[in-house]
């Protein structure tokens, strides 16, 4: 932690998320999400961690134009993992446009033909 | 002269022009995974196939993500249109949309989307298959970027070219070797969205499980209950997959069915603390105490498992119940 804001909002966030129902846990049963990495030592310090991350990412959805809860609902999607690769990086990952420049690639490569190979 | 565009869509010429220069510049590299496919074409997977039956949405403006998730959820048996994804991937101020979203969006529509490794063997083999395949690829060319999602319906090996769903191309022919320098810079990102009853044929256990869980995440609960039926039709010694579709039948109160599935898992792994927890939960909740007395208290044992502090809740209530029925 670097500050001590950041561990008494930490603090905060941790009592806060035990009052939230927990999704996806049954009285009783042990669930999927928990076989799957089968180490819950980490767990209520990654919850928090989680918890930081998804908020910046709503915030960083909301910047580029979408209203907030299209920006929770587009979260509440992802996985943790997702949301760690995914906050602070928005601006910089890859966004599928369009297919424009495939005329570009055309035209380069067959400049290239007819100028080396044509005459 | 022929127009680039007309020259364009001759494949073989391209395709031969292109080797010829990767060749002579020494640029074979430039496209490895092609030439690995010289000597080796995956095992099984027969040299032409084509998924006509993969619908088509031509893109509007920046909306090539929208349009290429609707081709695969179509095809996959969801009734969406371009137009309702683009509130669930499209950024406007990136006109555009990003990977992760991509995957997303698919859970939102009880699909399961599963990343496939970055080998053009997969790609082909999950196509020969007929699942069809959405694909990021750069088409600029140098220091141009240009980001594209496009889907592959089909390859024609003997041909040297691969059809995709493209823009505002139903079937856009593009040479191997073409398609592999645009593909390369996504870091080879490929992804298909499956009904929850069908595997990707390519998927690995521990991805696949991950690929489940992120959909029943979102909520899509019976969804996730086929999928992990479908492991387990692949992969039947999978604790994960069965405690997953057990879990499943007891949200829905179905606890027989709940009952049968642990039952067949502890045969296979009996020391499984989960599956002994789970099961002696399940038994309790029916009235059997006393059964579930005798599993629980097995897992009690393993006082070293991650789950130890379930364990113990579920020791606890089970006593807590005899105890009232005395």
């Amino acid at each position: 932690m670097k500050s001590a804001l950041t561990r008494m909002i930490c603090r905060f966030l941790a009592i806060a998320l035990m009052a939230l129902p927990f999704q996806g846990v049954q009285a009783g049963m042990i669930g999927t999400d928990q076989v799957n990495s089968a180490v819950s030592v980490q767990a209520d310090r990654s919850a928090v961690l989680n918890y930081l991350s998804r908020s910046q990412t709503v915030n960083e959805l909301q910047s580029l134009g979408l209203d907030l809860q299209t920006a929770k609902d587009r979260v509440a999607a992802m996985t943790d993992d997702e949301v760690s690769t995914l906050a602070g990086q928005i601006s910089a990952a890859p966004a599928g446009a369009d297919a424009g420049a495939v005329i570009l690639l055309a035209v380069i490569v067959f400049a290239i033909w007819y100028f080396a190979f044509r005459r | 002269m022929p127009e680039p565009v007309a020259w364009c869509r001759n494949a073989r010429l391209s395709a031969g022009v292109f080797l010829l220069l990767a060749g002579l510049s020494g640029c074979a590299s430039l496209v490895p995974q092609t030439m690995a496919l010289r000597d080796a074409w995956p095992a099984g997977v027969a040299l032409r196939t084509e998924l006509g039956e993969v619908p088509f949405f031509p893109q509007q403006d920046y909306q090539c993500g929208p349009a290429a998730l609707a081709t695969t959820l179509v095809d996959a048996g969801v009734r969406v249109t371009p137009e309702e994804l683009v509130k669930l991937v499209y950024v406007p101020a990136r006109q555009g949309s990003l990977q992760i979203e991509m995957l997303a969006a698919s859970r939102r529509h009880g699909r399961v989307a599963y990343q496939l490794a970055p080998r053009f063997d997969d790609l082909l083999r999950e196509v020969g298959a007929g699942n069809p395949v959405i694909v990021l690829q750069d088409t600029g060319v140098g220091p141009i970027v240009n980001w594209h999602y496009a889907v592959v319906v089909g390859f024609d090996y003997p041909e040297g070219e691969l059809y995709l769903r493209s823009g505002e191309s139903k079937r856009l022919a593009i040479p191997f070797t073409v398609f592999e320098y645009t593909w390369r810079k996504s870091n080879y990102w490929a992804m298909v969205t499956m009904r929850p009853e069908r595997m990707p044929a390519t998927a690995t256990e521990g991805g696949y499980l991950a690929a489940i869980a992120a959909m029943e995440r979102v909520g899509d609960g019976r969804a996730a209950m086929l999928a992990y039926s479908a492991v387990l039709d692949r992969w039947p010694d999978n604790v994960a997959a069965s405690v997953g579709l057990a879990n499943g039948h007891y949200a829905l109160g179905a606890l027989p069915e709940a009952e049968t599935v642990l039952r067949g898992t502890l045969a296979r792994h009996p020391d499984s603390v989960v599956v002994l927890n789970n099961l002696a939960q399940t038994l309790s909740d029916l009235g059997r105490n006393d059964e579930a007395l005798a599993l629980v208290e097995r897992a009690v044992q393993r006082d070293e498992s991650p789950f130890a502090a379930s364990v113990r809740d579920t020791h606890a209530l089970i006593l807590r119940r005899m105890d009232r029925n005395r």
